[in-house]
């Protein structure tokens, strides 16, 4: 469990985690690719750079998936987030859930992505198709034991 | 001395990821705020919706902090 990473600069392997959450007891899968899109706001998007608080994530992730193996009761659960520069239709991040049954997968996965992106401290910054550069706006970082 | 950390659209105002600020006794992040951002005036309006962590570990602007820390902004973040 502890060796497995969960911010990585090289390209993100489906496949390897499909085969690390490998499990009989589990009827139903659920993957969830965040993948970068060519455009933003209106905007045409040619690359994107991720930067990370690398500690942080690793241990906001592995919560973050414990969480979730417990509040849904699901098998598994596994998050990998990419960091460094992007090109369109790459993965920046990877989530996959594997239960019993599908509907608990289903809730699961989504709520480990819109969970990783509210407490995950990762920062995207855009390059833009008019050679302009610039961060996402963001959302203030949401924490557990974070009480102001 | 500690040592600020600064990441996302934070590096670009402070220019640089990190630097060494004095501090001799310890004190409250939010303390420790308020001399940052008169050193770096950029700083002001990104303060209300910043995170602060010390020494890997996110604390409130109460946590004191000591000679010696880490101490890293956050600003909002935007992963997936």
């Amino acid at each position: 469990m502890s060796n497995r990473r969960h911010l990585q600069s090289e390209p993100l392997d489906l496949m390897q985690l499909l085969e690390e959450t490998r499990d009989p007891a589990s009827g139903a899968l659920v993957v969830f690719s965040g993948t970068v899109r060519n455009h933003h706001a209106g905007k045409g998007v040619v690359r994107l750079e991720y930067s990370a608080h690398r500690a942080l994530v690793e241990q906001v992730l592995a919560e973050l998936e414990q969480e979730v193996i417990e509040r849904f009761g699901v098998q598994q659960c596994r998050i990998v987030h990419r960091e460094g520069t992007l090109d369109i239709g790459d993965d920046s991040v990877l989530v996959v859930v594997r239960s019993a049954h599908r509907p608990q997968a289903f809730e699961a996965a989504r709520y480990a992505i819109d969970t990783l992106k509210v407490r995950a401290p990762v920062w995207k910054r855009e390059h833009y198709s008019d050679g302009s550069v610039d961060y996402q706006e963001g959302v203030p970082l949401q924490q557990a034991d974070l009480e102001n | 001395m500690i040592n600020v950390q600064f990441y996302g659209v934070l590096q670009e105002l402070a220019g640089a990821q990190t630097l060494s600020h004095p501090l001799e006794a310890p004190m409250p992040v939010a303390e420790v705020l308020e001399q940052l951002q008169a050193r770096l005036p950029a700083l002001a309006s990104h303060l209300p919706r910043l995170a602060c962590a010390v020494d890997d570990r996110i604390v409130p602007r109460s946590h004191t902090v000591a000679p010696g820390a880490t101490l890293a902004l956050l600003p909002p973040v935007s992963g997936g």
